[in-house]
């Protein structure tokens, strides 16, 4: 289609809204001289721009009754296919299936698929070497298999030819809108699954499904992997009958509000007994280590030789006060341990299934370990409750193996400021796991930790031994905080891989959030602060973490991936592409950035790429350019020059229609002025 | 839902047909008139076809002349065929005896039987859910094989040549004594079309 050399933007549209509707043509399948399904291929957009994916889809129009199946059809049908045959460069992806309908046929056979009309969405990534004002076509045979009371198998020969332009408009918006919405989301849904496997079958439960939603389940077995129905066992619990890890897709709510995620099962939530017992094993070596901490080493041969000094000359009654100490470590550790049982499984069946997968189980577990870093580091210090302390030291002053007992809970409780960051830490990785893994982890500690106490009360004469206390204590503490941060930067990693960059970015400012408010609190709310400097910091700690907490966390890192549809295409810039546009009678804005340039992408997340910006830009059919300076590139220099700049940002707006009278905006961009200038546009 | 529970509970304790377990025995009438039970047939290999002859899955393989083929192979081996319908009276496939008789002259079908199954009661306890859906059992009375007839699931016959063929591959190896190497796979077809 050759570039009108004048022309308003209106006949522009009508012209290409024609083209693309009369090259739409259906096929319908027609038997007993009745339709049954007709197809037509759909384009996203109004023309092809060179290595810019976009979208195209098969529409399947189906008469009263009658239906089409989905990417697995269940007990019968067949899923429709599509083989595409395509101009050289292009490459086709798969089909995207909207989340089918559960059709029972008498004898208990289940299908699934689609009634009415489905868009049936691929993607089509055309090469970057395309000679503009060229029509592609693109062929598609298309094949299904439709059902009402009997099934009758239909295909036809479809094709769609577009230009090749630099910029193109949306076309077929709604229908595309709809069906794209009815898509599973790969995102992980807002609920909680519970996978158990049972023999050769899978039992799902969905404890925090909103009272009265519908949900339903839809197997996506590999090729020849037979599965049961998903049964629906009561509300939100599903058993499916198969052997292997399962993978479908989750629906909850009914029509309009219906939305979809894919789903798969956990791995076996039983931990492997290898990995189990190298998990207690670092456990001991955790608990041993704690005994090197400045809270706890000093305390050591004191304990000794006051067991010593009770039990007189008798081997075996020191060994038994030593057995009273451990006794009293134990206990403390369980009892910790049986408290997060209980926090566990009690109250409202939250189970704290927590997996990796979830990115805000990474978000929580990598603010925690990072706090405890801190801890150790020295930023702050951990300050026991005073009343804790009391009670158990008038126990533990009493004789005998009773106050021995307690000696050893009250020393694991001085401990607590140097333990917590390990027992926080581990416990984090052992919540997902049974009861029995969690008390069996804290018994590993408390052995590791209680190891020296019976160790030295066996055999006195090895006190000579023991490390003598020193700086090195505090040296060791700081060194542990390492480890941490390295755990740390795994998690950021995973995080990465979930929500990206950005979702990396934004739980960075918010640990920087927080470790201001830990500084806070470190430096002024030891005991020895005066009442007033304490309050603001509190104050000013609380309004930091919250804060941040709130805005980086809640508004932007949830916000990463979820791109609301019609996020700003950029079209690259160059000399000439400029001055097609502008000759096109279009407005256009140019950016002018680059990655290494910090305002630029400060610039770009607050004031450009916001839903009030993008809706402007579309409402006022503004082109956006995007300059991309990140390397070297002349045509941009030589751009910014004439404005006589020489560095990014740089932001420009051209409006349509009168030559020269660019509007420059200023580099420290906010929403408003922009929205302003974009205002002001025809 | 209740309702369908409980037919799933009443078809559990059934016993139902499973690879590598003794096919259950079933007794059904034939076109012909005469009572065939699979008991009948002890010792020798026995393939089940469930069928609709207004499938056009079936009729991929009736119309080429593909199934009558593997029909007249297996029956030149000693293998008897049974066929059988399980479609229920006014649904598509349901064959009177009589209508069932002309079918198969003009079909040319050499299966050993065609079997009425009108009230669904074999197919439910076979699990056969499509049309055609193919089963082996081999000379013990054991169930070696249970799925498609090849592995080009399309209406199209001339898919066939092409096609690896489960149920010829499954004979091959049951009747040279060889365990089946693949002895589930899933069935292509049209539902069976069940009365309730």
């Amino acid at each position: 289609m050759r570039k009108p050399a004048y022309g308003s933007l209106l006949k522009r549209l009508l012209a290409l809204t024609a083209l693309v509707l009369a090259l739409a043509a259906s096929q319908a399948q027609v038997f007993d001289g009745q339709p049954l399904v007709s197809a037509r291929l759909l384009p996203s957009k109004t023309a092809i721009i060179p290595g810019q994916p976009f979208e195209v889809g098969l529409l399947l129009e189906m008469a009263p009754g009658w239906h089409t199946y989905w990417e697995y059809s269940g007990d019968a049908g067949l899923p429709t296919k599509i083989a595409w045959t395509l101009p050289e460069g292009f490459q086709s992806g798969p089909i995207q299936w909207p989340a089918p309908h559960l059709m029972i046929e008498p004898g208990e056979i289940w299908t699934y698929g689609y009634g009415g009309k489905v868009l049936l969405i691929t993607t089509i990534v055309p090469p970057t070497d395309l000679p503009a004002g060229k029509a592609m076509t693109l062929h598609a045979k298309a094949a299904w298999l439709t059902c009402k009371d009997i099934c009758i198998p239909g295909s036809a020969e479809l094709e769609l030819t577009l230009p090749v332009a630099s910029t193109s408009s949306e076309a077929n918006g709604e229908l595309f809108q709809e069906f794209r919405s009815r898509i599973p989301s790969a995102e992980p849904p807002p609920f909680i699954l519970d996978w158990t496997s049972a023999a050769g079958a899978w039992d799902l439960r969905i404890p925090n499904l909103p009272a009265g939603a519908k949900a339903d389940l839809f197997p996506l077995p590999p090729e020849d992997q037979s599965v049961g129905h998903p049964g629906a066992s009561g509300p939100g619990q599903f058993r499916i009958e198969m052997n292997g890890p399962f993978r479908g897709v989750l629906t909850v709510g009914e029509g309009a509000e219906t939305k979809s995620w894919i789903v798969e099962s956990a791995a076996p939530r039983v931990a492997e007994k290898q990995g189990l017992w190298l998990a207690l094993f670092y456990g001991f070596l955790g608990g041993l280590i704690l005994n090197l901490m400045p809270c706890v080493l000093p305390v050591i041969s004191l304990k000794i030789f006051g067991f010593l000094k009770q039990a007189g000359e008798s081997p075996r009654k020191v060994f038994a006060h030593g057995l009273a100490f451990v006794g009293g470590i134990f206990t403390w550790f369980l009892g910790l341990g049986i408290m997060v049982v209980a926090l566990k499984s009690g109250g409202r069946e939250v189970t704290w299934a927590f997996q990796f997968q979830n990115p805000w189980f990474n978000v929580a577990i990598g603010s925690v370990i990072f706090v405890f870093a801190l801890n150790l580091f020295g930023v702050f210090e951990l300050v026991l409750p005073g009343r804790a302390s009391t009670a158990l030291e008038s126990a533990s002053s009493s004789s005998g193996l009773a106050g021995s007992f307690f000696q050893g809970a009250f020393a694991t409780l001085l401990a607590t400021p140097c333990t917590a960051p390990f027992l926080g830490t581990a416990l984090g990785f052992a919540f997902s796991q049974s009861a029995a893994v969690i008390l069996a982890m804290f018994a590993a500690v408390a052995a590791g930790m209680g190891f020296p106490y019976l160790l030295l009360t066996a055999r006195p004469g090895w006190m000579k031994f023991l490390p003598r206390p020193g700086a090195w204590m505090e040296r060791l503490k700081q060194l542990m905080g390492f480890p941490l941060m390295a755990t740390l930067v795994w998690i950021l990693s995973i995080v990465g891989g979930q929500r990206g960059l950005d979702g990396v970015f934004w739980f960075l400012c918010f640990l920087l959030c927080l470790a201001i408010s830990c500084w806070l609190y470190g430096s002024f709310c030891g005991p020895f602060s005066k009442t007033r400097s304490r309050a603001i910091a509190i104050f000013l700690a609380v309004f930091f973490a919250g804060g941040g907490g709130w805005y980086f966390l809640g508004e932007k890192f949830a916000h990463v991936g979820r791109h609301e549809s019609g996020g700003i295409e950029w079209v690259p810039f160059s000399a000439r592409e400029l001055s097609a546009l502008r000759a096109s009678g279009k407005s256009v804005f140019v950016d002018f950035t680059a990655d290494w340039c910090i305002t630029c992408k400060f610039n770009e997340r607050t004031a450009i790429d916001t839903p009030a910006v993008r809706q402007l830009l579309r409402d006022k059919k503004v082109i956006p350019v995007k300059a991309d300076w990140t390397k070297a590139n002349p045509e941009i220099t030589a751009a910014l020059k004439n404005f006589g700049r020489v560095g990014v940002p740089f932001y420009v707006v051209y409006p349509a229609g009168r030559a020269g009278d660019p509007i420059v905006l200023p580099e420290l961009l906010t929403e408003s002025i922009l929205l302003e200038a974009l205002k002001k546009l025809p | 839902m209740k309702k369908a529970l409980a037919l799933l509970i009443v078809l559990a304790t059934v016993a139902h047909a499973e690879v590598g377990k003794p096919a259950p025995d079933f007794t059904l009438k034939s076109s012909s008139g005469k009572e065939v039970s699979l008991s009948d047939f002890k010792g020798k290999v026995v393939v089940l076809e469930w069928t609709n002859s207004g499938c056009p899955f079936v009729q991929k393989h009736y119309g080429s002349g593909n199934m009558q083929k593997l029909q007249k192979d297996a029956a030149a081996k000693g293998v008897v065929w049974l066929s059988i319908c399980s479609s229920a009276p006014g649904k598509q496939g349901n064959l009177s005896a009589e209508e069932a008789g002309k079918t198969i002259a003009a079909n040319g079908t050499a299966a050993t039987a065609y079997l009425l199954d009108e009230d669904g009661k074999v197919g439910r306890l076979y699990d056969a859910k499509r049309t055609p859906e193919m089963y082996v059992v081999n000379k013990d009375g054991t169930l070696v094989y249970h799925g498609a007839i090849d592995d080009k699931k399309t209406p199209d016959p001339a898919d066939i040549p092409g096609a690896r063929n489960y149920v010829a591959a499954a004979l091959d190896e049951v009747l040279t004594g060889k365990p089946v190497s693949a002895p589930t796979t899933e069935a292509y077809g049209c539902s069976v079309k069940y009365g309730r």
